[in-house]
């Protein structure tokens, strides 16, 4: 054990404002908390994170002499670098302090107050208990390349790029297929204002390739990326089949989505019917100035059926957020381009939100569109293909939700609004780059309101369709805030990374090996005239296995030492029996 | 009085620990018996982890990983399932129910799976009584 100067602990207990306090008995918590040895002070207050809060604790490590700090609040994932950062500040080695999960961990996932309170006090006795035993560590500091690495050449991905290049700092822009423009590459006009997609998507090509700071990948794709926030490095394989060696400091991930298969949709004739389209099949027809049928007709009577494979727990939960608005463009645009036809607008919902889009369904709704409700959960249209001589090819039989009336609508040409999915190889980049791909595989943000770039993998950002569907402007307006973030990152020329990596005891090693045989990035190695194991702490990225491996405890992983984790063990049990 | 087990939980951090605040952010309800230890890998549970646990009157523990493949590390899950099943050995013959140690795979987006988890294996605990280990240890003052 090393040697400790005697600990003297203050502990915060946070309303959150209701959160919390609501369901744990904050005044309680801090009262028996209190009791404990070591601990110097004991406080609660309505919200910690705030400045009076982080105020509090700056003023009691001056007052008390403080040596360690233990706020109990929301998960660490959320604030412990916001109450590292006051210690920091207040003179503080920023490891000396520990946070206590009574949010997420508790007061929002039970409904019993007594319980809840119990478990708030134990997960504090465990945190006071860890905390004794931490120690400061040095900050390390790593170079930042300049160079960014943009995956995906859509909107967002150029928008990206451009924001990046346009800053002066060199871009790398993978693109999987042969062109740049992603999906809006299939687009007529845009939604809500009706510009030509081509138009805007022209120019931001022809800036991206031209631009002197941004050089193109065509055909690439992404396979493994190593290193950490400032120096990555990847091999990539282009279409000429030569490899070649990149090194950047971020990341940037625009991946986008797909459109839904239309065809799993059974009862929409999809793949069957050779006049049911897609939207995205229909696009590339309004592209062509000619709205015909399969068969070279003017069709008479057209439908727009939404949310296919949309808000529909048999396809996808989520609503893919464009289709309704581009429902209505096409609405639009069919009036202008067949005076005469009949235009039927099967919805389930319609959902005109944002900027201009209300205002455009209410100019669509002037201009004969008949709009029809169906309920998309429980009774699907069903589209068949008449029989008759002299019936129109298709008929479309559904329940209108509003009058509860059993209606048929005869059809030429029936559009399926698809929605939006994540790419079948998505897994493969969360990997490649390191991070997590939620429920509906979209990329995961390391803070839905707070970071809605960031990742939890320092240097790795998400932005348009793969963090989730999403319109145009949203799409660009992620990428240059993410440009922005890298930007900011690079103008700092250095950043802190995680020092939380392995550590070898030369005294106790006995020189077994078996931390090298698990380390997944052979950052140890054997040192032979020493005969002991060596961590190199620059490629280390603190997993702890070797820790947990080593049989004579020669390994610490530094912050998560066996010392710190058996500490709070014994705390938290300690309390729980107490409490019995 | 009723049984109100103890169960100390080693939650990964990238995977299960993000599983579990979700079940938080989403409000779904579960048992309040788990006291959750959070480390940066699964790979890191040392066994030592476990017996402490145990030791200290625990009547369960759960360690919790990323699901295979998708480890943050790699592969430390991979590491600590083979642990964890020389764990199982080793506790059964030290008297502790085999079934008072689970390992589950949870998943940044499996906030629903981690709250059913801690409902299932809280009444499988009940059901089991309190772990009398603690109590072997003292009494025979080892």
């Amino acid at each position: 054990m090393r040697s400790m100067e005697e600990a003297r602990i203050g502990v915060y207990v946070c309303w959150c404002g209701n959160n919390i306090a609501k369901m744990v008995d904050v005044e309680l918590v801090t009262e028996l908390i209190g009791k404990l040895p070591h601990v110097v002070v004991s406080k609660n207050y309505k919200y910690m994170c705030s400045d009076p809060g982080q105020e509090l604790i700056a003023e009691d490590i001056l007052e008390h002499n403080l040596n360690r700090v233990v706020v109990a609040a929301c998960s660490p994932r959320i604030h412990e670098l916001t109450f590292r950062k006051v210690l920091e500040k207040s003179g503080l080695n920023p490891y000396l302090f520990e946070m206590a999960n009574i949010r997420e961990q508790d007061s929002w996932v039970h409904d019993n107050r007594e319980a809840a309170t119990r478990k708030a006090v134990e997960l504090v006795a465990g945190a006071i208990s860890r905390v004794q035993y931490h120690e400061p560590l040095d900050k390390r500091s790593v170079g930042i390349n300049p160079a960014t690495l943009v995956i995906g050449g859509g909107v967002a991905g150029m928008s990206a790029a451009l924001e990046v290049a346009n800053a002066g700092r060199e871009v790398y822009l993978l693109e999987k297929t042969e062109q740049l423009g992603g999906m809006v590459s299939h687009f007529d006009l845009t939604f809500p204002y009706l510009y030509d997609a081509d138009k805007m998507l022209e120019v931001m090509i022809r800036r991206t390739i031209n631009h002197p700071h941004i050089k193109v990948f065509y055909n690439t794709t992404i396979s493994e990326v190593h290193g950490y926030i400032g120096n990555f490095e990847t091999t990539i394989q282009s279409d000429s089949n030569q490899e070649q060696t990149l090194t950047f400091g971020n990341i940037i991930v625009a991946t986008g989505l797909r459109p839904f298969d239309a065809s799993r949709v059974g009862q929409y004739g999809y793949g069957r019917l050779p006049n049911v389209i897609t939207s995205v099949e229909f696009e590339d027809l309004l592209r062509t100035g000619q709205v015909r049928t399969k068969e070279g007709n003017i069709p008479q009577n057209i439908a727009i059926i939404h949310c296919v494979g949309s808000r529909n727990t048999e396809f996808h939960e989520y609503c893919s957020r464009t289709c309704c608005q581009v429902a209505l463009k096409f609405a639009n645009q069919l009036r202008s381009l067949l005076p005469d036809s009949n235009i039927y607008d099967l919805y389930a919902d319609m959902r005109a939100f944002g900027k201009g889009c209300e205002e455009l369904y209410t100019a669509t709704s002037k201009k004969e569109i008949i709009f029809m409700m169906f309920d998309q959960q429980h009774e699907l249209p069903q589209i068949i293909k008449s029989v008759a001589p002299g019936d129109p090819p298709m008929l479309i039989f559904f329940r209108e939700k509003i009058s509860g009336l059993g209606l048929e609508i005869p059809a030429d040409m029936i559009i399926l609004m698809v929605g939006m999915e994540a790419h079948p190889d998505v897994k493969d980049i969360a990997h490649a780059v390191g991070i997590s791909i939620c429920s509906n595989a979209f990329f995961i943000e390391k803070h839905p309101k707070l970071d809605p770039v960031a990742t939890t993998t320092s240097g790795v950002y998400i932005v348009g369709n793969c963090q989730g569907p999403k319109g145009i402007p949203d799409s660009v307006a992620q990428a240059k805030a993410a440009a922005a973030r890298v930007l900011a990152t690079i103008n700092q020329g250095s950043v802190h990374v995680e020092v939380t990596t392995a550590e070898v005891n030369e005294t106790l090693c006995c020189g077994c090996q078996t931390c090298i045989m698990v380390c997944p990035y052979t950052a140890i190695h054997y040192d032979r005239e020493k005969k002991v194991s060596v961590v190199n702490e620059v490629l280390c990225k603190g997993c702890g296995t070797c820790g947990s491996t080593c049989p004579t405890g020669a390994i610490r992983s530094k912050h998560f030492t066996d010392q710190q984790i058996l500490s709070q063990i014994d705390g938290l049990m300690k309390m729980a029996l107490k409490i019995e | 009085m009723e049984f109100n087990p103890t169960i100390v939980a080693f939650l990964c951090n990238w995977c299960s620990y993000t599983g579990a605040d979700l079940a938080g952010t989403s409000r779904m309800k579960y048992k309040p018996n788990v006291r959750v230890i959070r480390v940066m890998c699964s790979g890191r549970v040392d066994p030592t982890f476990v017996y402490k646990s145990f030791r200290e009157g625990a009547d369960g523990v759960l360690i919790c990983g990323c699901h295979p493949g998708d480890c943050h590390y790699q592969e430390g899950n991979y590491k600590c399932l083979r642990r964890f099943k020389l764990m199982k050995k080793y506790i059964t013959q030290m008297g502790i129910e085999p079934a008072r140690l689970h390992l589950e795979w949870i998943s940044a987006s499996e906030g629903k799976q981690f709250a059913e988890l801690i409902d299932s294996m809280t009444a499988r605990i009940k059901e089991l009584g309190p772990s009398k280990i603690k109590t072997v240890v003292e009494t025979l003052a080892i």
